[in-house]
C-alpha cells in the first residue's frame, strides 16, 4: 500500500493506493464512510488482487486537510469529479461506503464519462419513510453504544485499525492518540457535510433513474443502522441495479466479511454491462 | 456596582429514579414528567420575584435553555417581553436567546427592538455561543457555531441601527435579501451588547468591539485571564481602556441573615451541578465540536465534559474558589470586594439565587438582604485598575 497527495483545485487529499498486479485491472475509486479507510484494512489487500485500488481521505478526514467554506455535498460531488478527471484511467469502478455511497450516488446521477460501474455498500443519501419516520438513528444523537449494537453483527468482527459506526466504544488502552485525533477530525469533519438533513438529500431520490451504469447495491444482511430494506429500496431507484447482501455482516461488510465483500464487488465487475442490469 | 438577579428556572420535581435512570436530563427526558400546572405556578413566583427586584434597585436577567429540566424559560424574548411589562425601572438582560440555534437573526433582532420599546429603554441584549444539548434540541449544526454566532451579531446589529433600509445580506450561514424592521429599537443607536465567554479569542473580540465581557462561574484565575484578555486587545488596537462596566460575573448566591444561613441555603443550589446537568455523551463530550482534535486524546481518556466544571460541591469550597457568594451580608459584600479586585475590576456581579431547591420565601429573603444591606456597601468604590498603562507594565513584567 502507499500513500500520497492529490490535488484538485485547491483541495489537497490524502489518498490511499495499492497499484494491482494484474495488466488492465480495472481502477477502483473507493469513497470511504464516516471513517477514512485504515491502510491494514484486510479488504484492501484482497481487493487490489482485482483492481488499482485509489481511496482519497475527504476533506478533513484522515489526514487531508479541511474542506474551508467547501462544506456541503454539492462540494464533494464536485470534487469528486475532478478526482475522476484527475485519474488517468479511461473508465473507472466508483465503490461509496456508508456516507461516501451517498456522494458516489450523487455523482453517478449527474453521469461523468470515465464512470464505468458503481457499487453502494450500505449507502446513506436519500430519504423514503414518511415524515415522521426515521429511515436510520441520528448518529450524532444517538448513544455509542446503541450505534455499535445497530452496526455490526458482532463488533469483534472489526479489524485492528478500522473503525465504524459507534468507534466511539473502543476508545481505550489500545486506541493510539493519533487514532484519537483522526477520529475526532472525522467526526467533525462528517458533521459539517451531514448534520441537516441528516445523512440524505431530500431531492437524490428523484434522480437516482439517471444513473445510466451498471450498479452493485451491497448490504450487510445485519445492518442495523440502513437496513437492507432501504438498500432494496434504493436499489429499485436506479435502473440498471442489483441488490446482494452479504450474510453475518452489519453497516461494514467490507470490515466484517472482507472475503465476502470483495467475492461479491469481483462477480460483479465480471459482468458484462448488459448482463448486470437485473433490478 | 451593580446587582443583578439570575433565575433560570428550574424544575427539580421529576421523581430522582427517574432521573438517576435518564441517560440525560435535558434533550431525551420526555415532557411527560413536566407538569404545566406546576411550571404555571413557578412562572408566577418568578414573575413576583422579579417585581421584588424592581423594587429594591436589583437588576434581572434573563436567558433559555431547552427541553430540559434545570430551565423553564425556554421562549427568552416572550419572558423577556413580560418582564419589561411587569417592571418599571430595572434594566433587563436577555442573555439571551440561543442565536446559533434560531435561523433567522433579523426575526431575533424585531423581538429585541420590540422589547427594548416595551421596556422604554431599560433592555441589555446579551449572546451565548450554545452549544451541546441546545444543538440537539434545536437541530443545529454544532460545528461552526462561533463563526455563526458573530455572522448573527454582525447581521443583528445592523438590523438594529440601519435606518435607511431596506438592505440585503447574504452571508455564509445566513440570507435575508430585505432588512427593514418596525419598530426600531428605543435606545439609539441601540440597546448595549453582552457576552458570556470565557474563551480568550472571544473575549479579545468582544474588548475591541466594546462589549460587555461576562463570565459563568469561571472563579478568579479564569475571569482574571479573560478579562486581561479584553483589556490587551483594546491597548493593542489602540482603544481605550474599558471601565469596569464592561466586565460582569455570574456567580452562585445566598445573602443570609447570618453565614451558617446563607451557606446552608447556598448548598441547596449545587443542584444546578449535581442533578441538572447530567447528560449523555453523545450530547457533551462526543458532540462535533466539543473538543478541538488534538485535545480530544486527553478528554476522552479522562472522560471529561466538553467544559471542566466545580467536582466539589461543598457551598464552602465553591466560596472558596469564586463560585459562591455566600453568608451574611457583609461577609458577601466583602467575598464580592475581593473578588472585584482579585480579577482586576468588575462592575456587573449576576447573582444565580433561585436555583436548585431554593424556594420562593428563600430567593426573596436574599434579594432583600442583598438590596438592603449588600449593594450599599458595593457603591463608589476606587477603581482597581484605573491606570491602564501601569497594568499593562505590570502584566508584561510578570509574563517575563
Amino acid at each position: 500500500m502507499t500513500s500520497g497527495r492529490l490535488q484538485i483545485g485547491p483541495a489537497e487529499l490524502e489518498v490511499l493506493r495499492r497499484p494491482s498486479t494484474r495488466p488492465g485491472a480495472p481502477t477502483l475509486l473507493l469513497l470511504h464512510g464516516i471513517n477514512n479507510i485504515s491502510p491494514a484494512a484486510p479488504f484492501l489487500d484482497l481487493l487490489a488482487a482485482h483492481g488499482e485500488v485509489v481511496a482519497p481521505s475527504h476533506p478533513g478526514f484522515g489526514k487531508s486537510p479541511g474542506p474551508g467554506d467547501r462544506d456541503t455535498m454539492y462540494d464533494l460531488v464536485h470534487l469528486y469529479r475532478g478526482v475522476l478527471d484527475a485519474l488517468p484511467a479511461e473508465k473507472v469502478t466508483l465503490i461509496g461506503f456508508s456516507f461516501g455511497g451517498w456522494i458516489a450516488a450523487e455523482l453517478a446521477a449527474g453521469g461523468h464519462p470515465k464512470l464505468a460501474r458503481l457499487v453502494l455498500v450500505d449507502s446513506f443519501g436519500i430519504k423514503l419513510g414518511g415524515r415522521e419516520e426515521r429511515d436510520f438513528p441520528h448518529l450524532f444523537n444517538t448513544n455509542p453504544a446503541e450505534l455499535t449494537r445497530r452496526a455490526w453483527h458482532d463488533p469483534a468482527n472489526c479489524p485492528p485499525g478500522s473503525y465504524g459506526i459507534g468507534w466511539h466504544t473502543a476508545i481505550g488502552d489500545a486506541m493510539s492518540d493519533e487514532e484519537m485525533v483522526v477520529l475526532a477530525r472525522n467526526w467533525d469533519s462528517l458533521c459539517l457535510y451531514a448534520w441537516r438533513p441528516h445523512l440524505y438529500n431530500p431531492q437524490l431520490g428523484h434522480w437516482l433513474h439517471r444513473i445510466d451504469v451498471p450498479t452493485l447495491v451491497l448490504w450487510g444482511a445485519g445492518d442495523r443502522i440502513v437496513t437492507p430494506d432501504y438498500g432494496r429500496a434504493y436499489a429499485g431507484l436506479i435502473p440498471a441495479a442489483q441488490f446482494e447482501a452479504i450474510e453475518a455482516a452489519g453497516h461494514h461488510p467490507e470490515l466484517e466479511r472482507p472475503q465476502a465483500f470483495v467475492d461479491a464487488v469481483v462477480r460483479f465487475l465480471g459482468k458484462d454491462a448488459g448482463k448486470a442490469a437485473s433490478p | 456596582m451593580e446587582l443583578w438577579n439570575h433565575c433560570e428556572n428550574p424544575y427539580p420535581f421529576v421523581p430522582n429514579e427517574v432521573l438517576e435512570e435518564a441517560e440525560s436530563v435535558r434533550a431525551s427526558l420526555p415532557n411527560r414528567y413536566c407538569d404545566p400546572r406546576i411550571v404555571a405556578r413557578l412562572y408566577d413566583e418568578v414573575f413576583d420575584e422579579y417585581r421584588l427586584c424592581d423594587d429594591l434597585g436589583l437588576h434581572i436577567v434573563t436567558n433559555e435553555h431547552h427541553a430540559g429540566i434545570n430551565n423553564l424559560w425556554a421562549a427568552n424574548p416572550v419572558i423577556t417581553g413580560v418582564v419589561a411589562n411587569i417592571t418599571k425601572k430595572a434594566r433587563i438582560l436577555s442573555l439571551g436567546t440561543l442565536i446559533t440555534v434560531r435561523p433567522d437573526p433579523v426575526r431575533i433582532a424585531e423581538e429585541y427592538a420590540t422589547i427594548d420599546i416595551l421596556s422604554k429603554g431599560r433592555l441589555e441584549i446579551g449572546f451565548v455561543k450554545s452549544g451541546a444539548t441546545e444543538m440537539v434540541s434545536g437541530d443545529a449544526n454544532p460545528m461552526r457555531i462561533r463563526e455563526r454566532e458573530w455572522e448573527a451579531i454582525d447581521l443583528i446589529e445592523k438590523t438594529l441601527t440601519t435606518q435607511d433600509g431596506p438592505f440585503s445580506w447574504e452571508g455564509k450561514f445566513f440570507t435575508h435579501p430585505h432588512v427593514n424592521i418596525w419598530p426600531r429599537p428605543y435606545q439609539q443607536p441601540r440597546p448595549d451588547f453582552w457576552a458570556a465567554t470565557s474563551d480568550l479569542p472571544t473575549c479579545a473580540e468582544l474588548g475591541r468591539r466594546g462589549m460587555v465581557n461576562t463570565l459563568l462561574f469561571g472563579g478568579y484565575d479564569r475571569t482574571r485571564q479573560a478579562f486581561d484578555a479584553y483589556k490587551k486587545a483594546r491597548a493593542e488596537a489602540g482603544l481605550p481602556p474599558p471601565g469596569e462596566d464592561r466586565f460582569s460575573y455570574m456567580a452562585f448566591a445566598y445573602v443570609g441573615d447570618t453565614d451558617e444561613e446563607g451557606l446552608r441555603i447556598g448548598q441547596k443550589i449545587a443542584w444546578f451541578l449535581t442533578v441538572s446537568i447530567k447528560s449523555a455523551p453523545q450530547f457533551s463530550k462526543f458532540q462535533p465540536g466539543a473538543v478541538a482534535p488534538e485535545m480530544a486524546p486527553a478528554a476522552w481518556r479522562t472522560g471529561a465534559a466538553r467544559r471542566p466544571r466545580p467536582t466539589n460541591l461543598d457551598a464552602e469550597v465553591l466560596v472558596g474558589q469564586g463560585q459562591m457568594f455566600a453568608g451574611n451580608p457583609d461577609t458577601v459584600a466583602r467575598q464580592i470586594k475581593e473578588f472585584r479586585t482579585r480579577v482586576g475590576g468588575i462592575c456587573h456581579i449576576i447573582m444565580m439565587t433561585r436555583q436548585g431547591l431554593v424556594t420562593h420565601a428563600e430567593a426573596e429573603a436574599s434579594f432583600t438582604r442583598a438590596a438592603r444591606d449588600v449593594l450599599p456597601q458595593l457603591r463608589d468604590l476606587p477603581p482597581v485598575d484605573g491606570d491602564e498603562t501601569a497594568w499593562l507594565a505590570r502584566r508584561e513584567a510578570a509574563a517575563e
